[in-house]
């Protein structure tokens, strides 16, 4: 399962970086003699209301959904660690305002605010991006204080305090190496979440806007001909849950391989 | 070289080591025997000023004239590893896992600017042959978990060493080690005294170490001094009855197989529940009704202070054996 994920996320990837090698046809083309065709071997994945190439607008949507999903993510570790590790390692005064501040975020039902700030900032997939990194990070950053704290009591810490280490050194040398550990198992699972995210807000409106094969949108489009249609609504779906399904996958496999061969 | 007066480390309103006063000459070694929780850990990380979180210090720690604990963090921080190195207990976790060796010790030469990139890695190949690891140049290049536990504690003692510290402050760095590697580390102990002229501060709670190296011996109880003094003081002679109580429960080398092996009746108190007057009178033999009233203080008694109501005069170690 794990190597089949890995597979797909690869596969993916290739998707993300060279759509045109791989997508037969233009994700944007019309093509109105052949609307809604069901899946043939000249449309692997059927065709849209317009006769586009429902397979080609998946290729080409990857770059859209997993790689927003993905800088969504990324953009929230790099500023959860920085806030996570200052909190985790600053004076308790410093600490309880940085975690007070998160405990703001986490108040609010997340995918809300990311609504509002996404409809403030008005449709487009960058409003998304900025509204979902600004929901995404306090977990991190949550995340990474408890591990800094969790690290910072080791024997092997106070060991390198014992040599003279500086602050700065010990957080980079000696805390945060491991603290990566459980950041990284985060970040890869939650691109999957993220991905449903990115493509719940397209579906709502707020993110890509036509005719940009983005999953979410294509899912949204779909739904005036899902009678007739299936295929249409299925294979972005599917995509959807494949790519969150390996992203958990990859996570879980990486959680289980952490610290392996050291001790406590 | 070593002056502490009166050094309590608390946590909140219970005084984990309370009133803690002795003194290290240079060159000595010295020995801090204690039970779990007895305190003996925390007062050698309190030298180096590095006790666990949300504990604070009070009294005096005197090092080279110096006051450790009025000290700021910065200067601490110049002092440790380059005038004091600590040895831990378990050096597979004191050490850190994903650092090679060699970089682990170097890092000490480069924090205290006494040599940089390839010279510090020249010097930490030094340190490892000069704590008898063979093929130090490979030792340096492995990983923490590569190599065996008495492997690791050289390296940890070669890390300690790295800058020439006067004074070392060894805590258990025995007790994760099997016998034969344990007298090895011990005889490295003794040779690097004897060639360095280094301050040793030993913290154990395994009565066998007394006998070979030590010149003066401190025994802790229950966070306080029980009592100090000459090696063969405390062991021939010990006026306080934990401390014999100790010897007798320790196995000694002399008397393996003569005699039953003695233990003292009941547990150490916790920080919470510790008796009124003398800490030890509920688990001694003589207490009488002064002991559970006052606490005793340290006062001289033949040789060595203790800190006892009713010390054991004219007892012999040899009695026990008989």
């Amino acid at each position: 399962m794990v190597v089949l994920s890995w597979l797909f996320v690869l596969m993916l990837v290739c998707f993300a970086v060279a759509p045109s090698l791989i997508a037969p046809r233009n994700p944007v083309a019309l093509d109105i003699l052949h609307r809604l065709q069901p899946p043939s071997f000249a449309h692997l994945f059927g065709t849209d209301e317009g006769g586009r190439d429902v397979f080609s607008r998946v290729v080409y949507g990857t770059r859209y959904s997993l790689g927003i999903s993905a800088a969504i993510v990324l953009s929230a570790a790099v500023f959860g660690v920085v806030y996570g590790a200052l909190s985790g390692v600053g004076p308790r005064w410093l600490d309880e305002i940085l975690m007070r501040i998160v405990d703001i975020f986490f108040g609010f039902p997340a995918l809300v605010l990311a609504l509002a700030v996404a409809a403030a900032l008005g449709r487009g997939l960058t409003s998304v991006a900025v509204a979902l990194s600004l929901i995404w990070w306090p977990g991190i950053a949550r995340l990474v204080r408890g591990e800094v704290q969790r690290i910072r009591e080791r024997p092997h810490v106070e060991a390198a305090r014992a040599i003279g280490v500086s602050p700065t050194s010990l957080i980079w040398r000696h805390i945060l190496p491991f603290v990566m550990q459980e950041v990284n198992v985060r970040v890869t699972t939650d691109i999957g979440y993220a991905l449903v995210a990115v493509t719940a807000l397209s579906f709502l409106g707020l993110g890509a806007q036509s005719p940009t094969p983005e999953w979410g949108l294509l899912i949204r489009d779909s739904q005036d001909y899902f009678g007739s249609a299936w295929w249409y609504l299925v294979f972005p779906g599917v995509m959807i849950m494949a790519t969150t399904a390996a992203c958990s996958i990859i996570g879980d496999s990486l959680a289980s391989h952490r610290e392996s061969g050291v001790a406590p | 070289m070593l002056q502490i007066r009166d050094l309590s480390v608390s946590f909140g309103r219970r005084r984990a080591v309370d009133g803690v006063s002795f003194d290290v000459e240079e060159g000595e070694f010295f020995l801090v025997i204690g039970e779990s929780g007895s305190g003996k850990s925390l007062t050698g990380g309190a030298i180096l000023g590095l006790n666990p979180s949300g504990s604070t210090r009070t009294g005096s720690i005197r090092f080279k004239g110096r006051e450790m604990l009025e000290l700021p963090e910065r200067e601490l921080r110049h002092l440790r590893g380059d005038q004091i190195g600590i040895v831990y207990q378990n050096p597979l976790s004191a050490m850190n896992p994903v650092i090679r060796v060699g970089d682990q010790i170097a890092e000490s030469i480069i924090v205290h600017g006494k040599g940089s990139g390839r010279a510090a890695a020249t010097r930490a190949i030094e340190l490892l042959e000069r704590v008898h690891i063979p093929d130090p140049a490979r030792v340096a290049q492995a990983f923490p978990h590569e190599i065996s536990g008495g492997m690791r504690q050289r390296a940890m003692i070669a890390m300690a060493l790295a800058c020439g510290p006067s004074l070392l402050i060894a805590d258990e760095p025995t007790t994760a080690l099997d016998v034969t590697i344990k007298a090895q580390i011990l005889e490295l102990f003794a040779e690097l005294r004897r060639e360095r002229s280094l301050t040793i501060i030993l913290i154990t709670h395994d009565m066998g170490v007394v006998t070979q190296l030590a010149d003066r011996v401190l025994v802790m109880y229950a966070g306080k001094v029980a009592e100090v003094g000459p090696v063969e003081t405390i062991m021939n002679q010990p006026a306080h009855p934990y401390t014999k109580a100790l010897m007798l429960s320790g196995a000694m080398s002399d008397a393996p197989f003569k005699s039953v092996l003695q233990v003292i009746p009941g547990s150490a108190p916790t920080l919470d529940a510790r008796p009124l007057g003398c800490r030890f009178n509920p688990r001694c033999a003589y207490a009488q009704d002064d002991c559970r009233a006052t606490m005793p203080s340290l006062r001289p008694i033949a040789g060595s202070l203790a800190a006892c109501h009713h010390p054991l005069v004219g007892f012999r170690h040899s009695e026990l054996v008989a």
